[in-house]
Parts: C-alpha cells; structure tokens; sequence
C-alpha cells in the first residue's frame, strides 16, 4: 500500500521529531486519518524513536570543575610592605637619629622635644600618602592581571576544592 | 524551562567577569548531557571524559567570544562536535574505517535489556555523521537549525543524515523490536 498524495505526502519523521509547525502537523494529522499508507509509516518511525529512547544517559564517572590560579595571592613577606610596618621603621629611625645627634650642650628640650615629633609626624604622613598610592596601583594592577591571565585547572571534585 | 534559561544566561554572565565558581555550576548543569553525547560518538568513556573536560575548558577560554548567550548550548555542543571528530581523526588518520562499527564500550549505566544493548549495538554501526546526527536530534533535542549550526552544514544535510540513519536504525532494530513485542505480548 502506497499514499498517492506524492506532492503532498506529509514528512513523518520531522513530525514524530517534533519539527513541524503547528499548521503543518493539523494537515499531517488530517492525512494520516485518510491514509493507511501514513499511519504505517508513522507508527515505523515512532517504534524506531521508541527503541532509542530505551537507551538511558550515563552518569558522568567523575565531576568536572575548575579552580582559579592563585598565583596573586600575597606571599608572607609582602606582610612588610604594608604601611603600617613602615610608619613604625621610620619612627624607630627617628629616635635612633635624635639620639646620636643630640648636641651636649644645655638646649630647651621642650622645644626639641617638639621638633621631633613633628618631624616624625611629618615623616609618617609623607610614608602613609606614598604607600597609600602604591597600594591603590597595585591593587588596580592586579584587577587587570587578575581578569586578563584567569588561567584555569582542572581537578576532581572528589579529590580537591579550592 | 525559562527559569532555566535565565539562570544558565546569569551564570554566563558571571563567568565572563571570571566568575568561577559561577561557571561551574554552569558545567554542572551540562556535563552530563555533553558526557553522553561524546560517549556515544567516540565510544570510550576515558576519552569522553577527558573530552569533556577539554570542553569546558575551551568553553570557559571562548565565552568572551559568544555572541548571542542563548546560543550557548548549540556553541557548547559545536565545542565538542570538534574536539570529538579531533580524536575521531587522530584514531584513523589514514583512512575511513567504514563497514568497521566500532565495538560500544560496555559500561555499567546501560540498561541490562536486549532491545537497549540492540540500540547500542546499531548506534555503533551508523557512520560516524548518521550517529552523529541521532545523537544532537533524539538524545539532546537540538533543532534541524541549531544542529546545522552546530555542524556548520546545511539543514538539508542534517535532514539527509538523520532521515538515512532513521531508515537504517529500522532495518538493523526490527528483529529486536520484533522480539521484545512478541515477549511482550506473552508475557
């Protein structure tokens, strides 16, 4: 048994697929109650997707994941660099100066003691402002190197998860 | 479906500012699919595995590069439509091994029935492009469309070799299909 509507013989197999549009798949339907030819063909198509389908999804053996590189993470020493830990080294230099410079003779120690701290607090503003920057160049650096090299490592997810 | 889409797009995104940990729940969410699918073609499950790893790694390096975010699982699926046949001509650089159907790698997720081990079977004797095509067609539910894209064919070629591998996969699975109506109907 043939269907003799040949110009007009619906695409079964994009039908059971799914792929015809919604006036497509009406006049498909229509024809298939007339044709016997069609529906044989149809239920041919649909057995087969019906025997694919018994086929089901493995499970992935391991899970896939990724971790960033660390190589911008800060190293124990960079701990020195910060400014707080400068500050104090120059103030520790500041009273080592004073102390091998101090003159013998009588002087106003109110008025030297005052020089002094303005001169350290001076210093220590001047080291704060400059490492205030540094830090602000540095961490703009490190946003770009950071989006620009995300260099990435595969690992297992049962193994390690950083 | 949509609530889906969203989030696949959001996590898309977050990965584009390198967002790791945003990209790997998008992998999660697809591993699975683009595991089988390259199970299927390259018929090991080592190297499915391996491959898809290198997809997702080259997905990650190339997202900056997809255009349009809803395209994402045909880009994805393109990804590792050439990694595979990468491996598939490494395997016979020399020449096509046709009428040699590749042997399934049995693995412990199929099914223990003989129409799923006859499917196995006949998937494995379809040339490389027929397999191909069933898989992104009736295992991933691609469109004719997105299938040529991620092909970089024709939809007419798409259709061609799905419908041949449709009309051969019929022959090869009648005799199974046969008997599993016919216990069926005993039973």
């Amino acid at each position: 048994m043939t269907c003799l509507s040949v110009d007009h013989k619906p695409d079964w197999k994009a039908y059971a697929l799914g792929e015809l549009d919604a006036e497509s798949r009406r006049q498909a339907e229509a024809h298939a109650a007339s044709c016997a030819s069609c529906r044989e063909e149809l239920d041919a198509v649909r057995v087969t997707l019906d025997a694919l389908s018994t086929l089901r999804e493995e499970e992935i053996p391991r899970r896939i994941a990724f971790v960033s590189d660390k190589v911008f993470a800060p190293r124990w020493w960079q701990a020195f660099l910060r400014p707080s830990f400068a500050a104090a080294c120059v103030i520790a230099a500041a009273i080592l100066v004073h102390a091998f410079v101090r003159p013998s003779t009588p002087v106003d120690s109110a008025a030297v003691q005052a020089t002094v701290n303005a001169a350290v607090t001076k210093a220590v503003t001047d080291v704060e402002e400059r490492h205030a920057k540094e830090m602000s160049a540095m961490l703009a650096d490190y946003e770009i190197l950071s989006r620009q090299v995300t260099r990435m490592y595969v690992v297992d997810t049962g193994l390690v998860r950083q | 479906m949509i609530f889906r889409e969203v989030e696949d797009r959001d996590l898309i995104e977050k990965a584009r500012r390198g967002d790791v940990e945003g990209y790997n729940l998008l992998v999660s969410r697809w591993e699975k699919r683009v595991f089988n699918y390259l199970l299927r073609l390259v018929s090991n499950r080592e190297d499915a595995l391996d491959l898809s790893q290198d997809v997702f790694l080259k997905a990650y390096q190339n997202l900056p590069k997809l255009d349009d975010v809803n395209r994402f699982p045909a880009w994805l699926f393109r990804i590792a439509h050439n990694e595979a046949f990468s491996l598939l001509r490494k395997r016979r650089p020399d020449a096509e091994l046709i009428g040699e159907p590749r042997r399934p790698d049995p693995g412990p997720g199929l099914l223990p029935v003989e129409l799923s081990l006859a499917v196995q079977s006949a998937l494995g004797r379809l040339s490389e492009d027929q397999r191909e095509a069933v898989l992104l067609k009736v295992y991933q539910g691609f469109k004719f469309e997105e299938m040529a894209e991620i092909l970089e064919c024709p939809v007419s070629t798409v259709k061609s070799r799905l419908y041949t591998a449709l009309d051969v996969l019929k022959t090869t699975l009648a005799p199974a299909v046969l008997r599993t109506q016919t216990m069926g109907g005993e039973g």
